[in-house]
């Protein structure tokens, strides 16, 4: 058993160290090659899984957290402070009154959110939690204390 | 760096400055050491913003709350295309009428400060500071370091470890956080991945998480991404969450989706009671199960016109049901117009969840200027939930003018009359300022 467990801590550096040994791909580049102004479909020149990066579409929001785990794609358009904006650690400006003459992008908590948390609470609290639920969440404690 | 609103004060907010101005002078001294065959960009954005309002809360009265934003950006690249770079990002904010937050005049927060080297093959990146990480089942801010790489036969893997960067209004939280993700992809068809994430608060487990995403291309009309996370301290699976779409036309898109969610495993931990139920103070059972699945049908019927109609179930193990349906028209002439309307019904089965969700909006872009109209109203159906009142409507104007390609004015107006407030008018003024210089050595990459 011991010794099983010996070779495999010395297999699983030594297999790593042989893929990243191999490894050569070129990194997506840091500054995407053609300017994005505006909401991109990504289809439209992407025939990879870029392609599916559409973000007209009505699903992009819900699945934005599986795109996010190829952040350095995402860092070819988007500063850091992009996540931060909705993300962040203490924001007291909600992101809809920071970017209100954008009426097309999906910005949570448009109009009066103060009445509407308490339904949004109830029916999904888990939308709540990315946002939330360890950071950026002083306010909650004006009331719910 | 943790933040406790009862225990926090101006020396806290010092201590930001000082590690900002700490990382600054050693990124400082790394680019005078650069390569000489490099190019050295510095860009940033700042935005102030002055609001106006009164409240009833917390004692406020008069809000004149300005707040700066300053996002800046060090890019140094040599010729070979590996970079080192330095972001931050940061606000602060001064009151000029009552104290608007937190019982301070004076406030301030570092949002990102991060030195990052990224090599030119295989994706390489090495970050370390206060950064965002999402790997996985870990979507977290942290003040510490961070390695990805591709490998060989489509592998690629992350790690992270440092202090979690959390606000703590109820509850303590962790101070040691540590994971990774390891993902096998082919890049025309699919990514699979394994994570995980382990916290300790001092020397006690806080939290352990597992989880598996896809996100499968198998054509290019399909494309299907899912997360599935297990909670090993509780020993229950936090959620289930897949989404499935499909283009059968380049003018129609369908999607369906589902997601399973356990609260006793997935609010584990979180640090504000607002999320930590109780039956008899916020009516949600801490064991409560929802299931969700719906979805939705977008069709582009000509360039300018999109027509979306979509529908969510909400199916409760202890709470009754809903359902959430409607749909959206927009129409958007790029650089000139665009509008919208939309319609939204919640039908649950008690009388907080019985609501209709009207929305219009438009914008247009005349050269220089932009004019927004947005109004949102919701009526809901019994007023007994909602202070007797009915209705909660919000409408709000605003514009914008960029003086030239660096600066831009804005302002816009929210006047809102809700369950809360008869009669509520915010103000907000906003100036952004753009701006970017390039160094370049001859020989340089430039790009």
């Amino acid at each position: 058993m011991i010794n099983r467990k010996r070779l495999l801590i010395l297999m699983v550096p030594l297999f790593a160290s042989i893929l990243y040994a191999c490894a050569n791909t070129a990194s997506v580049p840091r500054i995407h090659p053609e300017a994005v102004k505006t909401m991109p479909n990504c289809t439209e020149c992407h025939t990879n899984s870029w392609g599916a990066l559409n973000h007209k579409a009505p699903d992009f929001l819900l699945k934005h957290k599986i795109y996010a785990g190829s952040r350095y794609a995402c860092a070819t358009c988007h500063q850091e402070s992009f996540c931060s904006d909705c993300h962040a650690h203490r924001e007291e400006i909600k992101p809809s009154s920071k970017y209100s003459t954008s009426p097309d992008r999906y910005l949570p908590h448009r109009g009066d959110y103060l009445s509407q948390h308490k339904i949004d609470g109830r029916v999904n609290p888990a939308s709540c939690v990315a946002c939330h639920g360890r950071q950026n969440n002083e306010r909650c404690k004006s009331c719910h204390r | 760096m943790k933040t406790d609103p009862s225990r926090t004060s101006w020396p806290e907010f010092q201590g930001t400055v000082r590690t900002t101005a700490v990382v600054a002078m050693v990124c400082t001294a790394l680019f005078a050491a650069a390569p000489v065959m490099a190019e050295t960009v510095i860009s940033g954005q700042s935005d102030t913003v002055m609001r106006m309002g009164r409240t009833n809360y917390d004692g406020s009265r008069n809000l004149f709350p300005a707040t700066e934003y300053l996002r800046l950006s060090l890019v140094n690249t040599d010729k070979d295309g590996n970079a080192i770079s330095l972001h931050i990002g940061s606000w602060g904010r001064v009151d000029f009428g009552d104290k608007s937050f937190r019982d301070r005049n004076v406030d301030g927060d570092l949002q990102y400060g991060y030195l990052s080297y990224q090599g030119a093959k295989n994706n390489f990146v090495i970050n370390a500071g206060r950064q965002f990480v999402t790997e996985g089942v870990a979507a977290q801010r942290l003040d510490g370091a961070y390695v990805r790489s591709d490998f060989a036969a489509g592998f690629a893997a992350a790690a992270y470890v440092g202090s979690p960067v959390v606000t703590e209004p109820n509850i303590k939280a962790d101070n040691l956080v540590f994971g990774g993700r390891v993902t096998q992809s082919n890049e025309k068809y699919y990514t699979l991945g394994v994570s995980a994430l382990k916290s300790y608060a001092d020397s006690a487990r806080y939290r352990e998480e597992e989880g598996l995403d896809i996100w499968v291309r198998p054509i290019k009309q399909i494309d299907l991404t899912g997360r599935s996370s297990y909670n090993s301290i509780t020993g229950g699976w936090m959620e289930h969450a897949y989404a499935l779409s499909y283009t059968p036309l380049d003018s129609l898109k369908l999607n369906v989706d589902m997601s399973n969610i356990n609260y006793h495993d997935f609010f584990y931990k979180v640090t504000t009671s607002a999320l930590v139920f109780n039956p008899l103070t916020n009516g949600i059972d801490p064991n409560e199960k929802v299931l969700t699945f719906g979805g939705s049908a977008a069709y582009s019927i000509n360039s300018e016109f999109t027509l979306v109609g979509d529908y969510k179930h909400y199916k409760y193990d202890v709470a009754k049901s809903a359902n959430y349906f409607g749909g959206k028209l927009t129409y958007t002439k790029p650089d000139a117009y665009m509008a919208g309307a939309s319609v939204h019904r919640m039908d649950g089965s008690i009388d907080r969840l019985q609501y209709s969700e009207f929305r219009l909006f438009a914008s247009k872009k005349m050269g220089k200027l932009d004019l927004t109209l947005d109004v949102i109203d919701l009526y809901y159906d019994n007023s007994r939930n909602m202070y007797s009142q009915h209705n909660a409507i919000t409408v709000l104007t605003a514009s914008s003018y960029e003086i030239n390609e660096s600066l831009k004015i804005g302002a816009n107006v929210e006047y809102s009359k809700n369950p809360f407030f008869n009669n509520e008018v915010k103000g907000l003024l906003k100036l952004t300022y753009l701006f970017e210089t390039k160094f370049g050595a001859a020989g340089g990459d430039k790009k």
